[in-house]
């Protein structure tokens, strides 16, 4: 009797399993059909962050829609909910900072890279992340921050790699740094109760630090490459296989919208208002990114021998060949 | 059914009789009841609002009382407020629905049939303390961040709540009227209509009250986490633009909607029951 409430269980699971398949495939069967003039309905996974505006530009200067493509954000919490969903075909493509898509290439998960996301201003002054302190902190520049601990969004990712960077690169000694974890948003409540020495944080929590008081004593990102590439559109390999044409279609549209952001940035400004809750003077004073159409391949090789260096791939290497297209 | 089992069901009424037994018994002071309920909560606001003027924690991170009320007021001019709370009480319903029918027939299917229920105990044990957040990727795999997202996971916890009161309502049928009913040659339907049901609908809706709650959890927690549309998302997208105030304010709205889902579900209880004694006043 057990046995066969067990194999029912199974029955069950396999049941659900294959019904997720099913559903999973339909979607990108949906997508497939995108022949010519007919119009494909596109999901794409974000976080509504600054970084992502050029989409959303895109979408209403109808750069995706002029090529069939009807775009449908699917706003996620984290690329642990976005990668799942893009290797499963819930979403079409998804949008995930490098470090994690080689972390997740190097894990064998079946991703590529297919339009370019954004970019460190390259500005060490005003980037769209940074290592704040308190006003009265210690620390002085980067390679203060040994002893120090440091918030980062995510451990083991781009945060903590590219701060390690920056030590070194002022002469300190990274693995001296302690790093914890904390999301964005609670950085500037943790650093002015004086729960972490430091905090790396991206925009709009680094402006809203700065309007308090906080003061930035480094810019990871431009100081580890002035081009690093931060983020990428990607899809999954089984949909560069199935339909090609969507992909090039999506990078197309991508890169006319980088473009036009690049030139635009007071309009890139303005979207932000209709998919974050930014405004007032956070919203005038935010360092937006860079939006280069091109991945810049130097600074990804840069990325993953930090990544390398740190442990993050475990013994691998990331093929960045394959992954970025 | 033994003996030693009817005992230890015998002792277990004080748990749901603080369900339906609470409140309703006095029912003229009900009005101050609700006088020192609303005392209280006037209290918080004040605490609320003299907080951050103290300096014990600062403005940016816990904006005075008045702030969120204005917030709030410009949140219910939304549309997309709206929206979202729609979104959330879609996910709670449909997800309450499926968990409690689900819930009552696997109960009264398990419960009335012996073997079945001491097969199943040990696997209903096993998978009830699973929590329901550690199902998220399972969720995005099957159904992106969509509406299906949310009820698997508002779903598979209301669903223990249930099925395991009903389990219970269904073990404290009285043998004396089951073995009458049986005489009085009742077939397996009218066993489970009239002697089974009533009195294992106490458990039922004690139960569903439970879920209720567990539901709203759930829904807020799947939109917050996994992105899927509702009040929680928008608390998501409050956080990461820093919008202080709005991030409180949508709170307070999760907050007073759990307050009225629990009255709407006491209310159903009380009319659902009124015929069971722990509603019953006396004289």
């Amino acid at each position: 009797m057990r046995r066969r409430i067990l194999g029912l269980a199974i029955a069950v699971v396999t049941v659900a399993g294959a019904a997720g398949c099913g559903s999973s495939s339909a979607g990108t069967s949906g997508s497939s059909a995108s022949g010519s003039g007919k119009t494909t309905q596109v999901k794409v996974g974000i976080v509504p962050i600054v970084d992502v505006a050029p989409l959303y530009l895109g979408q209403k200067k109808g750069f995706f829609s002029s090529r069939g493509i009807e775009l449908k954000m699917e706003s996620a919490q984290g690329g642990a909910a976005i990668i799942p969903g893009v290797v499963s075909g819930q979403f079409q493509f998804g949008f995930s900072n490098t470090t994690s898509l080689m972390i997740a290439q190097t894990k064998g998960v079946p991703v590529t890279s297919v339009a370019n996301g954004s970019a460190t201003t390259g500005d060490t002054t005003t980037d769209i992340s940074g290592v704040a302190v308190k006003k009265d902190s210690p620390v002085k520049s980067a390679k203060d921050l040994a002893g120090k601990t440091v918030a980062v969004n995510t451990l083991q990712n781009i945060g903590d790699t590219t701060v390690r960077e920056a030590v070194r690169k002022d002469g300190g000694d990274p693995s001296k740094v302690k790093f914890v974890e904390m999301p964005f948003d609670q950085m500037p409540a943790a650093l002015d109760g004086g729960q972490v020495d430091a905090a790396w944080m991206g925009e709009p929590a680094l402006t809203i630090a700065k309007s308090q008081g906080a003061r930035v004593v480094a810019s990871p990102f431009a100081e580890t490459d002035p081009k690093l590439t931060l983020a990428t559109f990607f899809t999954s390999t089984r949909l560069t296989k199935e339909d090609p044409d969507l992909v090039k279609k999506f990078a197309e549209a991508m890169a006319e919208s980088l473009a036009y952001a690049s030139a635009h940035k007071d309009e890139a400004r303005q979207i932000l208002t209709t998919y974050t809750k930014i405004d007032g003077d956070v919203l005038k004073n935010l360092t937006l990114p860079s939006w280069p159409a091109e991945y810049d391949m130097a600074s990804l090789e840069k990325l993953a021998s930090l990544g390398e260096q740190d442990g993050l791939f475990s013994d691998k290497k990331p093929d960045l060949k394959a992954l970025f297209q | 059914m033994t003996p030693s089992a009817i005992a230890s069901v015998k002792t277990k009424p004080a748990g749901t009789g603080a369900g339906p037994g609470g409140a309703p018994g006095r029912r003229g002071p009900g009005t101050v009841t609700a006088l020192r309920g609303l005392a209280g909560l006037a209290g918080l606001v004040a605490v609320l609002e003299a907080l951050p003027h103290t300096g014990v924690v600062s403005a940016d991170y816990l904006p005075p009382a008045s702030e969120i009320g204005r917030t709030l007021w410009h949140l219910l001019a939304e549309n997309a407020f709206w929206t979202a709370l729609a979104d959330t009480l879609t996910g709670w319903g449909l997800g309450l629905a499926i968990a409690v029918v689900a819930g009552v027939v696997a109960g009264v299917v398990i419960g009335s049939v012996p073997v079945l229920r001491a097969v199943t105990a040990s696997t209903i044990e096993f998978l009830r303390p699973i929590p329901s957040v550690a199902l998220i990727p399972v969720a995005v795999l099957l159904y992106g961040t969509d509406l299906e997202s949310t009820l698997l996971l508002v779903v598979y916890a209301s669903f223990w709540q249930v099925l395991v009161q009903v389990l219970a309502g269904t073990q404290d049928v009285d043998p004396v009227a089951d073995d009458t009913a049986r005489s009085y040659q009742l077939g397996r339907w009218g066993r489970v209509r009239y002697v089974l049901w009533p009195t294992a609908l106490p458990y039922v809706m004690t139960g569903v009250r439970l879920a209720s709650a567990v539901a709203l959890v759930l829904a807020i927690t799947a939109e917050l986490v996994i992105g899927s549309p509702g009040l929680g998302h928008e608390i998501a997208v409050a956080q990461n633009s820093g919008a202080v105030s709005r991030v409180y304010a949508l709170v307070l709205v999760t907050g007073l909607l759990g307050v009225a889902i629990n009255l709407v579900a006491r209310a159903v209880e009380r009319r659902a029951l009124h015929w069971h004694q722990s509603l019953r006043r006396e004289g």
